[in-house]
């Protein structure tokens, strides 16, 4: 019964999230940040909407964590969930990115509202190694209005938001790398 | 990365015989696919959704929504601008703000109030180009076929030209035991 149960949902994650903050269009293109003099890659916008509100939630190792804790650094904050097909595709992706940035970059990411066997099991289930904060209720989440699950914002050393990302990217590809690299560069 | 409407078709055909509605312009795009109640139940059930909430759900009419902007514009979504008809009678959508109401009556888990929320397309969104995002429309189960008539406002100001799309070919999904009885009467 639970093995119908997990192909049914299965099904219907691919039915679904197929359909929910993807891009259609994988192809970058160039759109040039005057501000910084940073190309940004296709699927990034400037996002500047002033101080991230900071949070506080547990790990599922049950580590507390707390935003404002990773000031000095670029952060790249993503919410997802395990039933959303493209979190799931995007998943490597990110996990390329903390493998490739290591120590210059934070990565935080953030479970919408689903509990730690689905969220350690769903992790453990596609081989990555990324940690993830449980935001149990949706509520952070919800204060941080993504435009659909995934997304991913990029938070500059002093806390600030600058970017958002639309959909699930190819944080691995040397696009994406080069951008967030340019970024910490500019801000050392 | 990239995840269109196709292979959703693939799915639905090994599964049921449902099949997306999908209406292309020269400047978006819009999926529409009536869910079963099964299917609808099955995704909710294993997320731990209380048998409550299942028993509303499965009477509702889901249509997973995709929309794509291809234009190099922002178009606007504006749900309240959707028109749903059934022999000159309007359908009435329910709105996300229904729902959380019906929720925090019935005190359901604000995780699942959560998830419930995130299965829906937005009320409102600014679609920007090349962006894809979607969600379940939810009305009330009606038979036979209905109308949609959906207007996109475009431009930054939204004054730019108006775009509408319509289809009389929307249907509310049955469970295939359903549908078999339906046609064996």
């Amino acid at each position: 019964m639970k093995s119908l149960i997990s192909l049914s949902a299965a099904v219907f994650t691919l039915l679904c999230s197929t359909l929910l903050a993807t891009s259609l269009f994988p192809v970058p293109t160039i759109a040039a940040d005057n501000a910084q003099q940073i190309e940004v890659p296709f699927g990034i916008r400037h996002y500047d909407i002033g101080q991230a509100k900071n949070f506080s939630l547990s790990d599922i190792d049950g580590e507390e964590f707390e935003l404002n804790s990773t000031r000095g650094k670029w952060v790249f904050l993503h919410f997802w969930a395990s039933w959303c097909g493209p979190c799931r595709e995007e998943m490597p992706a990110i996990q390329q990115l903390a493998d490739t940035m290591q120590d210059d970059l934070h990565i935080v990411m953030v479970n919408t509202a689903e509990d730690e066997d689905t969220i350690f099991e769903f992790l453990g289930t596609i081989g990555v190694e990324l940690n993830s904060l449980m935001d149990s209720d949706g509520l952070i989440t919800e204060e941080w209005k993504p435009r659909g699950l995934p997304t991913s914002f990029l938070i500059d050393p002093q806390g600030k938001v600058k970017y958002q990302a639309i959909g699930g990217r190819e944080w691995g590809e040397t696009l994406y790398i080069d951008f967030i690299d340019k970024l910490i560069k500019q801000s050392n | 990365m990239m995840m269109g409407l196709f292979p959703i078709m693939l799915v639905v055909s090994a599964t049921q015989a449902m099949q997306p509605i999908i209406i292309k312009t020269a400047d978006m795009e819009l999926g529409l696919l009536p869910r079963s109640p099964d299917q609808i139940i099955s995704f909710y059930e294993a997320r731990g959704f209380p048998r409550s909430m299942q028993d509303v759900l499965r009477k509702q009419c889901f249509i997973t929504t995709g929309i794509s902007n291809h234009s190099n514009k922002k178009i606007w979504l504006d749900l309240e601008s959707w028109e749903f008809h059934q022999h000159g009678k309007p359908i009435k959508r329910y709105h996300r703000n229904e729902w959380k109401q019906r929720w925090q009556k019935m005190d359901i888990p604000m995780s699942k109030q959560s998830t419930f929320r995130w299965t829906l397309i937005p009320e409102t969104l600014d679609y920007l180009p090349g962006e894809h995002e979607g969600g379940n429309v939810i009305l009330p189960f009606t038979e036979g076929y209905f109308s949609l008539k959906a207007t996109f406002k475009t431009g930054d100001d939204k004054q730019g030209k108006v775009i509408t799309i319509t289809t009389d070919k929307l249907y509310c999904a049955e469970d295939a035991d359903e549908a078999a009885s339906e046609d064996a009467k």
